[in-house]
């Protein structure tokens, strides 16, 4: 068994490469707060009590939510939890994503990288835990992802809240002569009922900011929440239906230039020849700057409008080198095969598989091999950033998920110190990952150096979005199972092949580090899961191939929700067991697993007889801390295959506004489906064969199923929301399928071997 | 056609379009602009004009997000080129009426529809427009009304539900 | 909206007016030369099987898609239909203008335009229709919108939306020939007497 350091070191490594040996000399940055961003850039008259909070002399009350809004309601939930402590209404708070600053750090993004299943609470994977939140704070990782954000923020929040109007409480005290203990607050006013004195949050401010809270406070129960674990009205929802300037693409400035970038489109390839003269004779086009960076090579063209910029990166002639990587899908596929006869490293080994199979009776074992295919992320606001470099300094505008890390790019691109960068987060038309990126950030930055102290918005064309992602990893999988006499699994063995996300995002953001130790994400979704079976192996093999990857919503748990569970239901149909009852068996020491499961089949009606015609298909995955069951009901129609129903039950620990994280499960299912009935993204001649949503398109309204879900909370620990629907939505739709048509597909997209309504 | 000058960045010269003078009503407002024809309605709005609100999602008509009302009818600004806008172009920005929500907007705010909110404008242009001509949409008058917006964030259950609200707030005057 | 009503109208009156005349008149000559006119109804065939005519004359409500970046031939995305008043102009909030406007997009994948952009009427089937079933249409003029051959090859050769399946924009592979060999052929193939095969 692996040291703690040793794990410590692995874990440390593969979550966050960049800054080798930091953990060891890290303890002293870990007690040392960071400094409060906000204390610079304090209006007249205004307070910050800690990086998350600003109240005015005028009683305006600004949250700093430092995470960014994709849609997945973050701003609105990381407010309501210092609302709930501070006493005051959502809707009289000003939210802002605020600054790039360590002070943000995000320390639970990091703290399940490590190889262990959320369930395991032993020592080892705690302490590792322990050291990869504590790696979070060193690194100063300011980051949205991994379903983590609430998790993050609960208590820091909260603590924020209460820090504040514990101050504020102190100054009124002193200001009207009585105890702080006969004050209440309400609506952001301080009330002393006796003398029927009160004084707003405003009036006491500046005064409040002055004073040192304690380091710690004690939060409010549960059962005395006022906006907690309610559904609130969003706080950008105004902004959202008017069409106000809130997203990237929406920056406007003084004197802005506008851009785009026309990159080779064989990954990391350079310009073998190129002819830039009739590009830059085009009416409107300002220059034509050549990109070399570490995301690729290309080139950028600096207009008068964005049009101008689209026609002529069309009209840039480039003869571009050939890729490195297998050049098309059937070489693709050949080289995940090929890895998949090596030995990759088990993240789970219960038991002796091999001994378990050595006497298997051919009859009792049930075999599959398994693929999916590299997917585009597909936001619907295409990538892109503003960036000014005037007087040293650089400003840039982007719709990021990682501020601090784009800061640092950004300077090194710009040749400039981190503090001469400003971030500005907007909102992000879609994230799913991608925007955890800094490409298109440090595109800008380039073309800004080149743009005489002008800002420049770079905006990408969807052909370029599509064909420059950093794609949902193709893997493939080979399974094996025996089954006992009862028809359940004595011994399942699961192999997975895919290229390492961790090592390409290394590759493109800190170049010099290698990778060292398993990418978790290549297994996660299959390794972790909360079933028992004696004897259980999952090993993952990273494949060399060097197509960018990166993550997408869910990341590995994306496809090895549909390998583990669709070969589930495999070993279900050979064991003449029913899928549900198979998840019984095998769950019965995980009990939030079981309440799951019971709960979407009693919703779903799991069990009865359905018309001729339709079927039901059940998966179940653990990810992200939430645990979640889903059911997918599907009728044959004369215009194919419609998908009628889902019904998902969710156990998310705690739930903070059941309203966003049922609008969370409903999109994240949708975002899986999408990718189930019919996304692919294939290759030829070493290039993305799609460009634009008429060839990767993605679930419209009128093949939109209904929804029923239940959020549980009897799990221990908070789970994430944002991510944990789209993992058992694909398999409960392929075990769906199988049930309705009999064809057990094991290849994806479905809509190669079936259609859909 | 178009007029031509030169202008200077940092010592560089280049060559402007100033393009066609053209007169557009947006909103309600004249607004006047010189492009080349060929330019899309969208990028004259969000580049020329500033009205931000039509988005810019795929350059083909093929997610709507840049929808916009030409004489009430819905079109796709992306691939109008300004040669062709013929009629009162009315966007997102102006369909609420002294300070007062359409009540398309409206039902979008109570029923908490958006996620990240970019496809959103396109989606209400697309139900205002299916709502002008049908009182009380079914699920089905929807389906084919709205297929042309897409949503990456998959709203459309509550899409759905706001329509259906904004047809009763409609109906009740509000 | 009030130009949409207007087409609406007129092309309803066109076709009764041009159906009660028809009516009155006689399609196919006494006498049929089968060599001469079959190998010019094999060139009209070809043009109007094509998928850049067949994909909008369709006996369901939904047009095709097809060709390179396309896959297969399926329905025309993001639910588009014919419309629910039997227009051909598409459905409320989702019109055939709403993209399709007088001209081609210049933007490859970008939607194509002609005049008046809409669908065939159901009737005038030839998607998925062989060449036989097509030619029988052609001749009725319950089903060729009341037209007697010299109309129909008048309007194959005038028609903007028909002529744009000559020049369909880029990416987009033409029918073959041109506006004015296919009317040429049709001329050939009626005085021939317009045989079927």
């Amino acid at each position: 068994m692996a040291s703690v350091g040793k794990i410590a070191r692995r874990t440390f490594l593969i979550g966050a490469a960049a800054i080798a040996g930091g953990v060891a000399i890290g303890y002293y940055y870990y007690r040392k707060p960071y400094p409060n961003p906000l204390e610079g850039e304090l209006a007249e008259g205004e307070a910050t009590f800690n990086p998350y909070v600003k109240v005015a002399s005028d009683n305006t009350i600004t949250v700093i939510a430092p995470r960014a809004e994709m849609g997945q309601g973050v701003s609105t939930s990381l407010a309501a939890l210092v609302a709930e402590e501070l006493d005051v209404g959502l809707d009289r708070i000003k939210v802002e994503h605020g600054p790039a600053a360590y002070a943000y750090y995000n320390s639970e993004m990091l703290a399940e990288g490590g190889p262990f299943a959320f369930y395991n609470d032993g020592l080892f994977a705690e302490t590792a835990r322990g050291a990869m939140g504590a790696l979070g704070k060193i690194l100063g990782f300011q980051g949205t992802g991994g379903s983590s954000s609430i998790r993050d923020g609960f208590d820091k929040m909260r603590q924020a809240g209460a820090a504040t109007r514990h101050v504020l409480v102190e100054a009124a005290a002193k200001k009207l002569g009585v105890p702080a203990s006969e004050l209440e607050t309400a609506d952001a006013t301080i009330t002393h009922k006796a003398s029927g004195k009160s004084l707003t949050y405003g009036e006491v401010a500046v005064a409040a900011a002055q004073i040192e809270p304690p380091a710690m406070l004690k939060l409010r129960e549960k059962a005395e929440w006022k906006l907690l674990g309610k559904p609130q009205m969003r706080t950008d929802m105004l902004a959202k239906v008017t069409g106000a300037p809130i997203f990237g693409v929406d920056v406007t400035l003084p004197d802005m230039l506008h851009g785009t970038v026309k990159m080779s489109p064989r990954f990391w390839s350079k310009p073998v020849k190129s002819d830039l003269s009739k590009a830059e004779k085009m009416p409107g086009v300002i220059k034509i700057v050549p990109l070399d960076t570490t995301y690729g090579h290309g080139f950028g063209v600096i207009a008068e409008n964005t049009w101008a910029a689209f026609k002529a990166a069309d009209a840039i002639e480039v003869e571009w080198a050939d890729a490195e990587y297998p050049a098309d899908s059937a070489a693709i596929s050949r080289a995940l095969t090929d890895a998949l006869a090596t030995q990759g490293s088990a993240l789970r080994d219960d038991g002796n598989v091999d001994t378990a199979f050595a006497d298997a009776p051919r009859e009792k074992i049930v075999e599959a091999d398994y693929a999916v295919p590299y997917l585009a992320h597909a936001c619907m606001e295409p990538m892109n950033a503003t960036a000014r470099l005037k007087d040293g300094v650089l400003d840039i505008w982007s719709p990021n998920q990682m501020p601090t890390i784009t800061r640092q790019l950004c300077a090194g691109a710009a040749g400039i110190e981190q503090d001469k960068v400003n971030v500005h987060t907007t909102f992000l038309g879609g994230g799913f990952g991608r925007r955890g990126e800094m490409d298109f950030s440090i595109y800008a930055a380039l073309l800004a150096k080149e743009a005489g102290g002008k800002p420049v918005k770079v905006i990408w064309t969807r052909e370029e979005d599509t064909r420059h992602d950093v794609y949902r990893p193709a893997a493939a999988g080979k399974f094996q199972a025996r089954l006992g006499d009862d028809g359940l699994p004595v011994a399942i063995d699961m192999k997975i092949a895919s290229p390492s996300i961790i090592a390409s995002v290394l590759r493109r953001t800190f170049p010099s580090l290698s990778p060292v130790g398993p990418d978790k994400t290549i297994a996660e979704g299959s390794f972790d899961q909360p079933y028992v079976v004696p004897n259980y192996r999952v090993a993952a093999i990273p494949a060399q191939i060097s197509v960018p990857v990166g993550f997408w919503r869910s990341v590995g748990n994306s496809y090895n929700g549909f390998f583990h569970e669709a070969f589930m239901d495999e070993i279900a149909t050979a064991g003449k067991t029913d899928p549900v009852e198979l998840r019984r068996k095998l769950m019965t020491t995980h009990p939030t697993a079981l309440k799951v499961v019971e709960k979407v089949a009693e919703m779903s009606k799991w069990g009865e007889t359905l018309p001729a015609g339709k079927a039901k298909g059940f998966a179940f995955t653990l990810s992200f801390g939430s645990w979640v069951g889903e059911v997918v009901q599907v009728a044959d129609t004369p215009a194919g295959i419609r998908i009628e129903k889902v019904w998902i039950a969710a156990d998310v620990g705690t739930a903070i506004d059941p309203g966003i994280i049922e609008a969370q499960l409903v999109s994240g299912a949708i975002y899986g489906l999408s990718a189930a009935m019919g996304q692919e993204i294939t290759f030829a001649d070493g290039m993305v064969e799609q460009s634009n949503f008429h060839d990767f398109d993605a679930m419209r309204i009128f093949q939109c199923p209904t929804f029923e879900v239940a959020i549980l909370e009897n799990a221990k620990k908070m789970g994430g929301v944002g991510e944990v629907a789209t993992p058992p939505a694909i398999p409960a739709l392929a075990n769906a399928v199988f049930a309705l048509t009999g064809k057990r597909i094991r290849s994806l997209p479905l809509s190669k071997e079936v259609s859909f309504a | 056609m178009s007029k031509c000058t030169k202008r200077k960045l940092r010592g560089r010269l280049w060559t402007t379009t100033k393009g066609i003078p053209m007169h557009l009503i947006v909103d309600g407002k004249p607004i006047d602009i010189e492009a080349d024809p060929e330019m899309p309605l969208l990028w004259a709005l969000r580049d020329l004009a500033g009205k931000t609100g039509p988005k810019f999602g795929c350059g083909i008509a093929a997610c709507g997000a840049c929808t916009v009302h030409m004489d009430g009818t819905p079109v796709r600004s992306c691939i109008l080129p300004l040669r062709e806008v013929q009629g009162e172009i009315t966007t997102i920005e102006g369909i609420s009426t002294d300070g007062k929500l359409h009540p398309v907007q409206q039902a979008w705010l109570e029923e908490q529809v958006a996620q990240c909110g970019y496809c959103q404008a396109g989606q209400i242009m697309s139900a205002v427009a299916l709502l002008d001509e049908i009182d009380n949409p079914s699920d089905e008058d929807i389906d084919n009304a709205m297929g042309g917006n897409l949503c990456r964030c998959g709203t459309y259950p509550r899409i759905r539900a706001a329509i259906k609200k904004a047809a009763a707030l409609k109906t009740a005057g509000i | 909206m009030r130009a949409f009503i207007v087409i609406a109208t007129s092309a309803i009156m066109v076709f009764a007016m041009a159906t009660w005349v028809l009516a009155q008149e006689t399609q196919t000559p006494a006498t049929v030369d089968a060599a001469a006119g079959l190998p010019e109804w094999e060139k009209i065939y070809a043009v109007f099987s094509h998928p850049r005519c067949a994909n909008c004359h369709v006996e369901d409500d939904h047009p095709r898609w097809s060709g390179a970046h396309y896959g297969k031939t399926r329905f025309h995305a993001f639910n588009v239909q014919r419309g629910i008043d039997g227009s051909g102009l598409g459905n409320p909030g989702l019109r055939c203008m709403t993209c399709h406007f007088e001209t081609n997009s210049a933007v490859l994948h970008g939607p194509p335009g002609a005049e008046n952009w809409h669908l065939a009427p159901a009737e005038m089937v030839w998607f998925g229709k062989s060449s036989g079933e097509i030619c029988a249409q052609i001749k009725d003029p319950a089903r060729n919108g009341g037209r007697t051959l010299a109309e129909v090859a008048e309007h194959v050769r005038s028609d903007k939306l028909v002529g744009w399946g000559w020049s369909p924009g880029p990416g987009r592979e033409p029918a073959p020939g041109s506006a004015e060999e296919t009317y040429q052929a049709i001329e050939k193939w009626a005085a021939a007497g317009a045989p079927c095969p």
